[in-house]
């Protein structure tokens, strides 16, 4: 096996004018060095991969678009001699204009990335494109509901402001690994990929293959929360071994991860009028997404902002925009949340200085206007089961809100809560399917393609598919993901598997069970609508004592085993230039309530406690439940307080451990608790891998509002950008005399 | 939290490379004697994971910031990204590997992250399992505070750590806040 290391691009947006390898391929020791040039002349194989748009080159061909780019590959069998070579790579750049910021490069006159437009992926129909490349712009998405512009003329107040998220790193411990052996005329991956589909349909195209020819094999994941969602560094790998002739392994540093798949930034200009009483009558919004160099999968995401700015709010008259917009910093992704996060920051930021200029308490403003049954959505949609109302005030009451609560003052040390509410979809339509494998000694294999990751997949299906059969779960086996054996699955990510692959399990649960019965009914010798399986025994109905378990009627009936399948399917979908549709085939319902402290001395925050509160439907694995839930609080408050990926002039400057903080146990609260809404009647699962993350950040801001009447409009909540609020707010009410908090802050838009 | 481990006093100790770059070291892993030729930039992370195949301790940073690679280096916990494998002859390292007796029971500690299922992806799990070894080893019932101290320089990105604080608290038999899993 050969260890792979990447030369990549110091420029961020350049010709490639040389690459010199004849240094590396001379270092003792080093196996091949591969430029993108060498791959375009073999002509065997596709140079070009995206999972909607075939933009990226599996090395850099003639350009390079980003800091970071792979530009050339180094193979050796001692990877500290990969390193060694791959250092004597030179590559010379003649630079051409470059731009980093996604509003900028909206329409960009000086910096455009692609000069033609890149074809599309024809197996990826569910994303109508309105793509301009001209303009940079990978996609847009577009949702319009009501007239807004007459919805503004009636609004009593009309506020307007603009709120960024910065890029940042998901971080799975674990960074992407591959090993990829395209030996013959198959490819056979060992992948950290958390759509091993998806990969496997990529690659097959990368390389020319059948589907069936190329096998992807996903053992359990050191984390991924998106990261690992669509070919990333396996096209690199595959390729690399077909030039070779032999395996090929790549592990990124955590460098190297920090710009293979980042979280978009994100800049949301926002309108809400809203009348005297509290009531939102109009809201406009647009979405700036920073794509990065390449699209992934930004063409899909768009859709997500532009309904998830709507918010959890009953609006009459919706206008919302969201553009992915190409620059040249490393590929936005799939993060946990989706775009929702930054949607969220926007938005509910925004409604507590509306609370504040009315003179409506928080909580107050949020009854108001929340979502109830029976409301249409902007996307069209009439919702029903929804809780939002229960959630916000349970969650009021569980963080002991009271709107006449002075903030607490000791010393520099200021006490104060906040709150936030959030919707969200699930990836619709999509379609899992599972098979579910009874033996003659009573033991179960479920094959599933859904990634194990952390999220505790793995448990929750054992669980679930026990519960059906009416068995111990320790008789359950679920498999790992490797296509060659276990059936598709869309992908895992979306918070979609428990929901999906539940789903689809549950039905290869049914399809077992009715196989079971006409077996049984055959060594009963008795109509299968007389039997009855209950605990996992089959017995005449009533007739306790002739019963057989699963187990007996697949020995005795000798058929080897019971095979049951299930496919689930959902439908949907939004008009990319109205947004009308299905949009989500139910929503997450989340909302979060936080108590702070920031010490005005230095501008630090700490969160004492936070509550969050999701309808979960119906919840499978309360532990795993759990875990997912205070996963979403590392992300929240890493996402609030210190994460931010920030980069100058396109060179990542927080590109370790070291410079990129995430929580540690130190920096979470030392109280939090979670509610997980059930509707046992509804019997309906929902994912918990992200709903409770989007709150988090809004509510720890909106508390920092309450306690200084600083409005932080741009993510992360640095102590630099507190202290600085605080002065400016000194100044100003220096400069009035007579403090009128609600003008100095509130009204600034 | 994770320490450097100083150069041994004796400057004679640290052997000079042969021709191929590398120097002999002998390591007591896990109990067993092993002599190992490495090269001089050589982690103890890497030597343990690449030649010696115990994948126990992870990468997760490489510059000594997340404690995945962590490892017992003469009992006390240490960053395995950090430690050259060449200043490591005549030590005795342990890994998570070796926690387990020879009839193969678990540790305490083991035990109790099990028990409360206290990791997700679980890539995180050795080291917080050997920083807290190497607590209990000086201070067989620390308090709430030597353990977190303890897990300073441990990153959990998926959100175990109220798990990992609960096993953590039953095996020092501290007074646990939460509900046992
Ligand atoms: S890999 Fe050694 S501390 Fe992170
Ligand atoms: S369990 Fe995944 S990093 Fe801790």
């Amino acid at each position: 096996m050969l260890h792979c290391r990447l030369v990549r691009s110091t420029a961020a947006h350049a010709e490639i004018t040389a690459v010199r390898t004849g240094d590396a391929a001379a270092w003792p020791g080093a196996v091949a060095v591969v430029t993108g040039a060498d791959l375009a002349a073999r002509g065997d194989m596709a140079v070009l991969f995206g999972p909607v748009l075939l933009d990226q080159p599996v090395l850099a061909i003639d350009v390079v678009r980003y800091i970071g780019e792979p530009v050339a590959a180094v193979l050796a069998e001692d990877p500290a001699v990969a390193d060694e070579a791959a250092a004597l790579v030179e590559v010379d750049y003649a630079h051409l204009p470059a731009v980093f910021d996604a509003e900028e490069a909206f329409g960009s006159d000086t910096a455009r990335l692609f000069p033609e437009p890149p074809e599309r992926d024809p197996s990826f129909v569910d994303v109508t494109l309105r793509a301009d490349h001209e303009r940079n712009v990978c996609n847009t998405f577009t949702v319009v509901k009501g007239d807004v512009e007459a919805g503004f003329a009636a609004a009593d107040l009309v506020f307007d402001d603009v709120f960024d998220s910065p890029a940042a790193g998901a971080v799975p411990l674990e960074t992407h690994a591959v090993v990829a052996d395209a030996r013959g005329d198959r490819l056979t991956v060992w992948s950290s990929t958390q759509t091993p589909y998806i990969t496997r349909r990529q690659l097959a195209l990368l390389l020319g293959l059948p589907l069936n020819r190329v096998r992807v094999i996903v053992p359990a994941l050191g984390g991924g929360f998106g990261a690992k969602a669509y070919a990333s560094v396996e096209p690199i790998a595959a390729a690399l071994s077909r030039v070779v002739g032999a395996p090929v392994r790549l592990h990124l540093t955590r460098e190297e991860e920090f710009v293979t798949s980042t979280k978009h930034a994100m800049r949301v200009r926002i309108r809400t009028g809203v009348m005297r009483d509290g009531r939102i009558v109009a809201r406009e919004a647009t979405a700036y997404y920073n794509a990065g160099a390449y699209a992934v999968i930004s063409p899909r995401k768009v859709m997500f902002g532009a309904y998830g700015l709507n918010g959890p709010y009953a609006i009459p008259h919706v206008r919302t925009e969201a553009h992915a917009v190409l620059t040249n910093t490393p590929p936005a992704g799939a993060y946990r949340g989706f775009a929702i996060n930054q949607c969220a920051w926007a938005y509910e930021g925004q409604l507590d200085m509306i609370a504040e200029r009315l003179g409506i308490d928080p909580v107050e403003i949020r009854r108001i206007n929340l979502l109830r049954d029976g409301d249409t959505f902007c996307t069209g949609e009439t919702l029903d089961h929804l809780r939002f109302h229960d959630l916000l005030d349970a969650a009021a009451e569980r963080i002991g809100w009271d709107p006449d609560e002075p903030v607490h003052r000791d010393g520099d040390l200021v006490r104060a809560k906040g709150i936030s509410c959030v919707i969200e979809g699930t990836i619709t339509p999509s379609t899992s399917t599972a098979t579910v494998r009874l033996g003659p000694d009573g033991s179960v294999d479920v094959l599933t393609s859904s990634v194990e990751m952390g999220q505790g997949i793995r448990p929750a299906l054992a669980a679930g598919v026990a519960r059906h059969l009416g068995i111990d779960p320790a008789l359950v086996g679920v498999s790992y993901v490797d296509t060659d054996l276990t059936p598709y699955d869309q992908q895992t990510t979306a918070s979609r598997s428990m929901y999906s692959m539940g789903g689809a399990m549950g039905r290869a649960a049914d399809d077992a069970l009715h196989k079971i019965r006409e077996l049984a009914a055959d060594l009963l010798e008795v109509d299968p609508a007389d039997l009855e399986i209950v605990d996992g025994q089959v017995r005449v109905a009533g007739v306790e004592q002739q019963s057989l378990s699963l187990g007996e009627v697949v020995r005795r009936s000798q058929v080897g085993n019971v095979i049951g399948e299930g496919t689930l399917v959902t439908s949907g979908g939004l008009d990319p230039f109205t947004g009308q549709g299905v949009g989500s085939v139910h929503w997450h319902q989340s909302v979060g309530a936080a108590e702070i402290e920031v010490d005005t001395a230095t501008g630090h925050v700490r969160v004492l406690r936070y509550t969050g509160g999701v309808f979960a439907g119906e919840v499978v694995d309360p532990v795993g439940a759990e875990h997912q839930c205070e996963g979403c609080l590392v992300f929240g408050v890493g996402n609030a307080l210190m994460e931010e990926l920030v980069f100058d002039q396109g060179q990542l400057v927080t590109g370790t451990l070291a410079d990129y903080m995430v929580p540690t146990l130190e920096d979470m609260p030392r109280h939090h608790e979670f509610e997980l809404m059930e509707d046992p009647e509804h019997g309906e699962v929902h994912g918990l891998g992200e709903p409770a993350l989007p709150p988090i950040a809004p509510a720890i801001s909106n508390a920092l509002y309450r306690a200084t009447g600083v409005r932080i409009r741009s993510l992360p909540i640095s102590a630099e950008k507190v202290l600085r609020g605080l002065r400016e707010r000194r100044e100003s009410e220096q400069a009035a005399g007579q403090v009128d908090e609600v003008t100095s802050v509130g009204a600034q838009g | 939290m994770s320490e450097l481990q100083e150069l041994p006093d004796d400057p004679g100790a640290v052997k000079l490379p042969d021709a191929d770059g590398r120097v002999p070291v002998r390591i007591d892993v896990n109990g067993r004697a092993r002599t190992l030729r490495v090269r001089t930039t050589q982690t103890l992370l890497d030597a343990l994971r690449e030649q010696l195949r115990l994948q126990g301790a992870r990468s997760g940073c490489g510059v000594g910031m997340c404690g995945a690679c962590t490892v017992l280096l003469d009992g006390r916990a240490a960053s395995g990204c950090l430690t050259l494998a060449a200043v490591c002859d005549g030590t005795d390292v342990r890994t998570v590997e070796g926690l387990e007796d020879p009839s193969g029971e678990l540790s305490r500690v083991q035990e109790a992250f099990l028990r409360h299922r206290a990791f997700q992806c679980s890539y995180c799990t050795p080291g917080f399992v050997l920083a807290l070894e190497a607590l209990l080893a000086v201070d067989p019932s620390p308090d709430e505070a030597a353990i977190r101290e303890a897990f300073s320089g441990h990153i959990c990105r998926c959100g175990s750590y109220s798990r990992i604080m609960a096993a953590a608290l039953e095996v020092a038999g501290a007074t646990d806040r939460r509900e046992q899993a």
